[in-house]
């Protein structure tokens, strides 16, 4: 057992720790009361090699293993407060590129992979519906074969990245009498007609972060255009949502990181009868406990990303994982703020924001109460 | 005679898994040829805690791109799947 990052990845969590302090905070109340996407910070990290982290280099990535990944998510976390920015960054790795890593031919690689890689396209996936969330594979949306092509229709809601995307992998069923066995996996680029952005929507956090619904009307998309096989699109969706839960609280670390330094320092400088109010064993209590959360997350995410570096399944322990450190990165947001008191409440302070932005963190990917289904389940439940 | 044991010891083991499992779902029956996904035996997280259970069991890696239908439509599919492994 060794706990320890290796020198090489200290240094690289240092330039994206350093990268992400200089090139990606600016104006970021702004952008967030404005619902603003931060395209220029996303062109800048793709330029530094964050979105093609764990993408072999043949196709434009950088080849971190997973362990690396998680390392340099933290970094970009503690480094980056547009936690808006690093979720869609987030979407996109693991509902577009390592679904298409995982299961696209050689051709669709090369195809999109250096694309998205470069930041230059932006890949989402389609699979929530108005009347399929947590219950996903009860979708609607049905895929029909007609000779060398197929037809989608059928309707997605809080697909993150909508506006921007480039190409949308689409869950449909070709063959509903079988249920999930029915689900495939298709790919559809933007401007393929029949598809449209329907709707825009409107969020609590993650506000830089775009959101929308969007429909397919007998939307045709070559047969080449599918993903895997026919049937395949549950694996798919399934592969996907256990990198994602697994990496997409990386950055919940290095933000509860921030939360705690700044939180500790304004204990320390901020006085009140005539000492500072870190002294007073509430608030030096809610430091404790903001850093004991810290630690427990970091060893409960990581060792579900050494488990899947190891080529294991960590159904339970990602499902451990996701439900702990969302919920301890929305605890850690609220004592921050109430340490910080009324300024803390304040938008200028923009503390207030992270606890706006942690609250999504118990629903995308699996809700809490999903992930506990899921590790009760491996009891037998 | 060793490798057919070993067949057998396969097979019955993801039996006994896949019993339990169809129990857990109220199907009281499930054939070797019978689709556990359609007849409702094997959900979304199922086909993970099956996966989990072959690797623990034989001692084999399943890759993401692995984890698809035919590898575990049916006990005699999975069982192929996973005798496969065993022999590569």
């Amino acid at each position: 057992m060794n706990f320890s990052w290796t020198d090489e990845q200290h240094a690289f969590r240092r330039e994206v720790i350093k990268f992400a302090q200089g090139e990606l905070n600016d104006d970021l109340i702004e952008r967030d009361r404005n619902e603003q996407f931060f395209c220029e910070g996303w062109k800048k990290c793709a330029k530094f090699g964050i979105q093609g982290l764990p993408i072999p280099e043949e196709y434009g990535g950088g080849g971190a293993d997973i362990l690396t990944t998680v390392c340099a998510l933290e970094a970009l976390g503690y480094g980056c407060r547009d936690n808006g920015l690093i979720f869609s960054i987030n979407a996109h790795m693991w509902s577009a590129e390592i679904p298409l890593l995982s299961f696209g031919t050689e051709e669709q690689k090369k195809q999109y992979l250096p694309r998205l890689v470069s930041g230059e396209w932006v890949g989402i996936h389609a699979m929530t519906e108005p009347g399929s969330g947590s219950d996903a594979y009860s979708l609607k949306t049905r895929a029909e074969r007609k000779g060398d092509r197929y037809i989608l229709n059928g309707s997605k809601t809080f697909i993150t990245n909508a506006q921007l995307a480039d190409m949308v992998i689409v869950f449909a069923n070709l063959d509903p009498a079988k249920g999930p066995a029915g689900i495939s996996a298709f790919i559809v680029e933007k401007g393929t007609p029949g598809f449209s952005i329907s709707k825009k929507l409107h969020k609590m956090g993650l506000r830089t972060s775009p959101m929308a619904e969007l429909a397919f009307t007998d939307c045709e998309v070559p047969a080449q255009n599918l993903l895997g096989k026919e049937g395949s699109g549950t694996a798919i969706f399934t592969a996907s949502m256990e990198w994602e839960r697994i990496c997409i609280l990386a950055s919940h670390l290095g933000a509860m990181q921030r939360m705690l330094e700044t939180s500790t320092s304004y204990a320390t400088d901020r006085k009140q009868f005539g000492q500072p109010i870190g002294k007073f064993p509430a608030v030096a209590g809610k430091i404790a406990e903001m850093d004991i959360r810290l630690e427990a997350s970091r060893l409960l995410l990581y060792k579900a990303a050494w488990l899947k570096s190891q080529g294991k399944h960590p159904l339970r322990e990602a499902a451990i994982a996701k439900v702990f450190v969302s919920e301890a990165c929305i605890k850690t947001a609220q004592d921050a703020i109430q340490i910080h008191g009324g300024y803390g409440y304040m938008t200028e302070f923009q503390i207030e924001r992270e606890l706006r932005d942690a609250i999504s963190g118990t629903i995308y990917s699996g809700t809490t109460e999903v992930q506990k289904m899921i590790i009760a389940g491996l009891h037998g439940l | 005679m060793t490798e057919q044991v070993e067949n057998v010891n396969v097979k019955d083991q993801i039996r006994e898994f896949v019993r339990e499992a169809a129990q857990r779902k109220g199907v009281s029956e499930v054939t070797d040829d019978q689709s556990l996904v359609e007849s409702g035996v094997i959900d979304s997280l199922g086909i993970f805690r099956l996966v989990a259970f072959l690797e623990e069991s034989f001692r084999v890696r399943i890759g993401d791109e692995e984890i698809v239908g035919e590898n575990f439509e049916s006990i005699a599919g999975i069982e192929r799947f996973v005798l496969n492994k065993l022999n590569r």
